[in-house]
């Protein structure tokens, strides 16, 4: 597609629109190929966003069909499948200027009254391959009416006069034709060019009209003249539009130009004299610019904002006074990139840029055709290179439907952290008395030396113990539990610590704490306390060894001096997992009552009617066999459960008693485990 | 409101549409809804609002279509008129003064230029006793007209209009009223009632809510409390009448709408499903479930396209007749309290406040639009009665739009209340909200108040909560977990109390290095860093209010408000007391682009607005009575591009505007001069011709007339025998009435034959039965083909020369 500067212009531009009705009937049919690369293949699909709030996104996709996206849900508002989308594919599309929605006649302003709401952006011209022009109103979400039979090729741009009901299109067949609105008629054709006319601008005031084909002219729309002829490219013009907003005759007025395979955008100036044979500044791209939005300058010092994205899916943004001719080409001020955030980055192509009233601020909309993805982004503009990471769906649906449930979920993933009252976090961590900072400090560095030392000290002791194991069997398996808890404590050993702290025997539990070296106590303390904070399950056996550490220990943890921000996360969990059981001992206790209840009455039923045959036999005996038989039945109906809630409290019995390292047994599980306990011992 | 004149208040939206029943129109293109003191014309296929009919004075109370004439509307409202509008191009056609507050309206085609209206009994204002009212209104060109030829119709109806309808396009009129049914025909000029019982066996209230009659059938359908439906037939006679029950609904039914043919009975209720029941096979239902939130007015088209259900969440949703819903417009919705106030989002601008359950709404204020519901809680909601689910309660944005924390509590009667924080972080990668961290039950009791550290430059991101339980919690954002994969997740930093008070607001300062808590009647003075408690700021008795530091120049100052009528600003610089002021100031908001304040004070019923700088005695600007009713919320957002007012009234309006909603959920707002004239001349109006409408048979048919236009002028041609009744006849009753074209034939070719028979001396041609048997089946094969004019015109020609040829 390479082609030489003398090659005639009619040829490439029927060249390459063949191509692109080619490409789109072949992009159609495979969506999916589509998505993968990305959607930036050579052909043009316009897409743009609506003017001033930037309130929707105009996109003809692949498929042929019109999308409206809404920039403020990101959402699909409107889809448009024109009649012919297939055969006639829509070549570009332009949004009409702003209209506010009509007044009635009479309009007084009263107090509480709406604002002059901000103008809608409501209708968008489509220009087709097969001559026509089509505008839709996004408002009514119907096709307003369809501009036919003034051009005999396909429409290649239209452009609205800014004030007037008017629009203008040039076609494939070198016409440009005036629409008027009103009637939905032409009001005027002229024949512009030798060549097919690619690209139209009116004038801010509306009273030009730069067209182009080779040579970029300017008419005067009253005469419909020729006012000016720009010439300097070499191939079709695809972007004109006027940069500043001052009237023509104070040599202020200049305009933007690009060319298909021209990494350049060209500036002209107007001048008073007519001596504007070249293009006086020009901004350098990486591609062929594909949307331009510009904000005009007002006044010489103001300056012309530019955001250029071009074919390769860059967009360029510029910042730059006119004011007279620059011979360095500009390079911009800032380019934007976006890739996704795969481990290998891919790059997303941007399709169209807006500028906003804030300088920073820039509306994006990138990703495919078909399903665009939009956003305001802030842009660090001091930067000369910016690249935005986005995850972009890459898996189209088919079919979209607009959006009817407006609401949104975001997303919840396992990553997030929950905090439940007594995990870490929850509560502000306990600091201890405020003047043990340093002291802390020292302390926490002498204890670690000392555990090491004192760690490699029981290490000899083991093995030496190891040493004389055939003489004492029975109380190797203790000791060898306390070695091995010393080691998975200090290495961090999952494996051995699971090995060790699954023991279920009291007795073992007892002795292996009763023989841990002292230093090894805290870090023994704190790797329950990790444990104590999983599941309550696994969290059980636990509680026996912060039990044995409590009865065993509490004299060296009473004598730590920062005792409290040891104990404190533990103090914490326990505090809060025990808040709830007055409430539950009073529950249990009613439940208790309500299913004695229950039971007894079950019985005397039971009991009524074996009366009815046997009542004069005996009732002393039969009452006796009641009470008996209403023991039994009780704890067969619900015993295991009885026997774990048992084992639960008692167990948050012992918890609470520990951590106020007081040691009162009170309830039936404590009197058991203390039972249990001394008779091990004897 | 002189000094002030180009400074006004103006009402920017959010107002409820649910409020009365919408009405579509014949085309099914517009949906039309009372929406305040206005009434709003959507577009039913884009939601979009077509136009807004401004004019009445009070609420607008009803909407109904013109009988007579399909493109208006007539409209009433409290103040005491009927106005009369095109709704397809916005314009009051007339007004009809009628002088008493109007509740609702209805007509029939009976009924030629009448409406019956619901208005108070004037004799008694205290019992609420409402009358039917039939009022004929004049026919005359005028714009304004006075209607005051009334006639009761019924006394002691409902004020409520779903209570009213009227049967067989306007035989008889049916109105329910708590036990009672009343049926009036207005040919015999009799009524009849029937009344029920107040409760049945089964303890099920036996109210009526709505009423409903078939359009083609004796029938009424009328929905009760019980959520059951009766169906009344045969209600000529008083004595002999049957009813039939119709039980899906379990809680009171509050809409009914027969289809216009009559096929299906739609109704609704609070158990937000829509429910089809085929009508004399009641067994068979289809249900519409799942559409957010109670029903509150069911309507259809009147072609039976569309049905659009209202909803108590201000949402009007569209559904197809294939029980399909096709859009949803929705607006500002009110939960029960916007406890969360006004936020605004400072990435995307929108207003953000609670709104459904368990949702966060996202509101543009540039658009009036809902942008979306953000599902905060997600958990399905039950609609039931009575039962307490997660409720948003509090929410709270950092300044760069980075994290939102939401407070969701669920408060049941006798049990724990429940309560959890989340942290969202804004995922830039994917464009949305993602879940960081879940404090559950952060505090003992109900968070009070919530704030973000709101320096901009700061390394660490706090947030603040306070709680009823005498504590405020700082969380802060940590380092990055052990473990690789996990990011930062926040954890409380500290925990804070003064003397066991109960902290009720808190606040950070603009460089985020002070925090200020108010603990009932002690403002204490906290620095973040090191947790230190700096000062304590006594004042008057009095619990705090509001709490406020000053921004840019102001920033030495502290301002507070309290419940006993006064407003105190300290120095932080000498934390003395700078000056005080006896004002009941309900909201006291700072503006965080200016030094500016505001303070809307609250006094018997209205809201007044001083404006002011901290470090000046004088206010800014200040206006009584802002709107009516009481502010509730209002916010300062920012302008994306600044005023340049030099008026010293409306400066401060240049770089932020003010929103406040009231209790009656207008969203209101401030507009100068200046801001009206940049829009009125960046707005051209752009008239284009709405005429145009292209549709596919326009097209055949538009380009066929104009090409027989120009025809007509240049080709000369016969007059074709138009004027026959047998054509006439054959043209314009339907296709699918129209008998036998073998039946037709003979009839259309004679007329015809006729006009030929007139100009050409009364030739041979009545008699051939071989021309008519010719013709047939020409006419045949034309009929066949198509309806469409071009053939017609075709047939004409061929029939009438073919006559000739043969004669010839």
């Amino acid at each position: 597609m390479h082609f030489a500067a003398a090659s005639p212009p009619d040829a490439l531009l029927r060249m390459s629109t063949t191509d692109r009705t080619c490409a789109t009937v072949a992009c159609a049919s495979s969506v999916t190929e589509m998505a993968a690369d990305g959607g930036s293949s050579s052909l043009h699909l316009p897409c743009v966003f609506s003017p001033k709030s930037r309130q929707y996104l105009a996109v003809c996709a692949q498929d042929g069909r019109l999308r409206i996206w809404s920039t403020d849900s990101k959402t699909l508002h409107q889809e448009y499948v024109p009649s012919a989308h297939l055969s006639a594919t829509c070549t570009c599309i332009v949004w009409a200027p702003c209209r506010t929605v009509k007044e009635g006649p009479q309009r007084k302003k009263r107090k509480s009254e709406a604002v002059q709401v901000e103008a809608k952006a409501d209708l968008l011209a489509m220009g087709t391959a097969a001559g026509s022009v089509l505008v839709y109103s996004t408002v009514k979400g119907a096709l307003h009416c369809t501009l036919d039979g003034g051009h005999s090729g396909g429409v290649n741009c239209v452009h609205w006069h800014p004030e007037d009901g008017l629009l203008y299109s040039g076609s494939e067949d070198t016409n440009i034709v005036e629409w008027d609105l009103q009637t939905g008629k032409t009001r005027s054709k002229w024949k512009a060019d030798r060549a097919a006319v690619t690209s139209l601008c009116v004038s801010p005031d509306g009273k030009l009209l730069l067209s182009a084909g080779h040579v970029i002219k300017m008419w005067d729309l009253e005469t419909k003249e020729v006012y000016r002829r720009f010439t300097g490219h070499s191939t079709a013009v695809t972007t004109l539009c006027f940069a500043t907003t001052r009237p023509p005759d104070s040599n202020g007025l200049y305009f933007l130009s690009g060319a298909a395979h021209d990494r350049l955008l060209s500036v002209w100036q107007v001048r008073e004299d007519g001596k504007d044979k070249n293009s006086v500044v020009s901004f350098t791209l990486t591609g062929e610019p594909r949307h331009v939005d510009l904000v005009a300058s007002n006044s010489k010092e103001e300056a012309v904002r530019l955001a250029v994205v071009c074919e390769d899916g860059q967009l360029h943004l510029f910042e730059h006074f006119l004011n007279g001719p620059c011979k360095k080409p500009l390079s911009p001020s800032c380019t934007v990139q976006m890739s996704d955030s795969k481990a290998s980055p891919m790059p997303i192509p941007l399709l169209a840029a807006a500028l906003a009233a804030e300088t920073r601020s820039v509306m994006l909309a990138y990703g495919s055709h078909l399903q665009p993805a939009m956003e305001r982004a802030e842009l660090d503009t001091t930067e000369r290179h910016v690249c935005l990471t986005r995850d972009v769906q890459t898996s189209l649906s088919v079919s979209m439907e607009t959006t009817v449930s407006k609401v949104k979920t975001p997303i919840v993933n396992a990553k997030s952290r929950v905090l439940l009252p007594g995990l870490p976090g929850h509560q502000a961590p306990l600091k201890g008395p405020s003047t043990g900072t340093e002291k802390r400090k020292k302390d926490a560095d002498t204890k670690e030396m000392s555990i090491a030392e004192r760690l490699h000290e029981i290490d000899l002791s083991a093995v030496s113990g190891k040493k004389g194991a055939p003489k004492v069997e029975a109380s190797l398996q203790t000791d060898n539990f306390a070695v091995l808890l010393v080691q998975g404590l200090e290495s961090n050993d999952a494996n051995i610590l699971n090995k060790v702290l699954q023991t279920r025997q009291e007795t073992v539990i007892k002795k292996t704490v009763s023989r841990l070296p002292l230093p090894a106590v805290l870090p023994l303390v704190e790797e329950l306390t990790k444990r104590l904070q999983g599941h309550p399950l696994t969290a059980l056996p636990m509680v026996r060894w912060l039990k044995a550490v409590l009865m065993h220990h509490t004299s060296y943890l009473a004598s730590l001096p920062d005792l409290v921000t040891q104990l404190g996360v533990l103090y914490h969990m326990i505090e809060s997992r025990v808040k709830m059981f007055h409430k539950l001992t009073r529950l249990h206790g009613k439940l208790y009552l309500l299913m004695t209840q229950m039971a007894t009455d079950d019985r005397s039923n039971a009991v009524s009617e074996v009366e009815h045959t046997a009542k004069l036999v005996y009732e002393e005996e039969s009452s006796d066999e009641d009470e008996a038989s209403g023991d039994e039945a009780l704890p067969q109906d619900d015993s295991d459960h009885w026997d774990d809630e048992e084992e639960e409290e008692g167990m948050d019995e012992e918890e609470e008693d520990g951590s106020d390292s007081r040691t009162e047994p009170k309830t039936n599980g404590d009197e058991d485990m203390e039972h249990g306990n001394e008779s091990e011992e004897e | 409101m002189v000094e002030y004149g180009d400074i006004r208040v103006v009402y920017r939206g959010g107002s409820k549409i649910n409020f009365r029943k919408p009405v579509i129109s014949n085309d099914s293109r517009f949906l039309l809804c009372a929406s305040g003191e206005s009434v709003k014309v959507f577009s039913s296929v884009t939601e979009e609002c077509v136009h807004e009919l401004r004019g009445h004075t009070g609420q607008v109370t009803g909407v109904l279509l013109r009988p007579s004439n399909h493109l208006q509307v007539y409209s009433c409202s409290t103040d005491g008129t009927v106005r009369l509008w095109d709704f397809t191009d916005g314009i009051l056609v007339r007004t009809y003064v009628v002088g008493y507050p109007v509740y609702s309206i209805y007509a029939s085609l009976n009924h030629k230029e009448v409406v019956f209206i619901v208005t108070p009994v004037q004799s008694d204002k205290r019992t609420e006793l409402f009358q039917l009212v039939a009022v004929n209104l004049p026919q005359t060109p005028d714009q304004l007209v006075e209607a005051r030829d009334l006639s009761a119709v019924l006394s002691d109806v409902s004020s409520n209009p779903s209570t009213i309808a009227f049967g067989r396009g306007g035989e008889y009129l049916a109105s329910v009223n708590n036990l009672k049914m009343e049926i009036y025909f207005f040919k015999k000029n009799k009524s009849y009632s029937f009344s029920l019982r107040e409760y049945t066996k089964n303890g099920g209230k036996n109210t009526f809510t709505c009423i409903a009659c078939h359009p083609k059938d004796d029938c009424v359908a009328t929905g009760h409390d019980d959520g059951k439906i009766r169906l009344w037939r045969n209600f000529k006679q008083k004595k002999e009448y049957t009813y039939s029950t119709l039980h899906w609904h379990h809680s009171a039914v509050s809409s009914l709408c027969f289809t216009p043919e009559g096929t299906n009975l739609l109704s609704g209720g609070v158990e937000s499903v829509l429910v089809q029941w085929r009508y004399n096979q009641e067994n068979q239902k289809d249900f519409l479930p799942r559409l957010g939130a109670a029903i509150t007015h069911v309507t259809v088209s009147p072609d039976g396209a569309l049905f659009s259900t209202s909803h108590s969440d201000n949402k009007i949703t569209i559904i197809q007749s294939c029980v399909k819903v096709s859009a949803v417009i929705q607006g500002l919705v009110k939960g029960e309290n916007v406890t969360t106030g006004l936020l605004v989002d400072p990435r995307s601008k929108a207003l953000v406040l609670n709104g459904r359950p368990g949702h966060l709404q996202f509101y543009s204020l540039q658009r009036d639009k809902l942008l979306f519901h953000l599902d905060i809680v997600q958990q399905e909601y039950i609609h039931e009665a009575g039962l307490e689910q997660f409720e948003v309660v509090r929410a709270a944005f950092d300044a760069s739009g980075l994290w939102l924390a939401t407070v969701e509590e669920r408060k049941q009667k006798s049990a724990e209340l429940e309560l959890n924080l989340k942290l969202w972080s804004f995922d830039e990668q994917t464009q949305s909200f993602v879940l960081n961290t879940t404090v559950s039950a952060p505090h003992e009791a109900r968070i009070t108040a919530m704030c973000f550290s709101q320096a901009a430059d700061s390394q660490t991101t706090t947030l603040v909560s306070a709680s009823r339980d005498g504590h405020f919690k700082a969380w802060q954002l940590g380092l990055p977990a052990h473990t690789d994969d996990e990011g930062p997740s926040w954890s409380c930093d500290f925990v804070g109390a003064y003397h066991g008070l109960v902290p009720r607001c808190c606040c950070f300062s603009a460089d985020g290095s002070l925090l200020a808590v108010g603990f009932q009647e002690v403002v204490t003075v906290w620095n973040p860093t090191s947790w230190e408690l700096l000062t304590t700021l006594s004042q008057p008795p009095g619990d705090v209010r509001n709490l406020c530091f000053g921004q840019l120049s102001c920033s030495k100052y502290l301002l507070g408000s309290n419940n006993k009528k006064m407003v105190c600003c300290w120095n932080l610089l000498t934390c003395s007391l700078e000056w005080s002021t006896s004002m009941d100031v309900s909201l006291l908001l700072v503006d965080s682009r200016s030094e500016n304040m505001a303070a809307f004070c609250c006094q018997d019923g209205s809201t007044d607005l001083f404006v002011f700088k901290p470090s000046e005695p004088r206010p800014l600007f200040s206006q009584k009575a802002v709107c009516s009713g009481r502010v509730i919320h209002a916010v300062f957002t920012p302008r994306e591009v600044m005023l340049e007012s030099s008026e010293e009234s409306s400066q401060w309006l240049n770089r932020s505007q003010l929103y406040f909603l009231t209790e009656f959920m207008d969203l209101l707002t401030f507009s100068t001069k200046a801001e009206e004239e940049k829009l009125m001349a960046s707005s051209k109006q752009l008239v284009i011709d709405d005429t145009v409408a292209m549709t596919p048979f326009y097209l055949l048919l538009g380009k066929h007339r104009h090409e027989h236009l120009g025809n007509e002028e240049s080709a000369e041609r016969t007059p074709l025998p138009q004027s026959s009744v047998a054509i006439k006849e054959l043209l314009q009753t339907p296709a699918h009435v129209l008998p036998a074209t073998s039946f037709l034939c003979s009839m259309f070719a004679k007329s015809l034959l006729i006009s030929v028979t007139e100009t050409s001396h009364h030739c041979f041609l009545s008699s051939s039965v071989s021309v008519v048997q010719i013709s047939h089946s020409l006419y045949r094969g034309a009929l066949s083909l198509t309806f469409s004019g071009v053939f017609w015109c075709k047939s004409y020609k061929e029939f009438k020369f073919y006559p000739l040829k043969i004669a010839s």
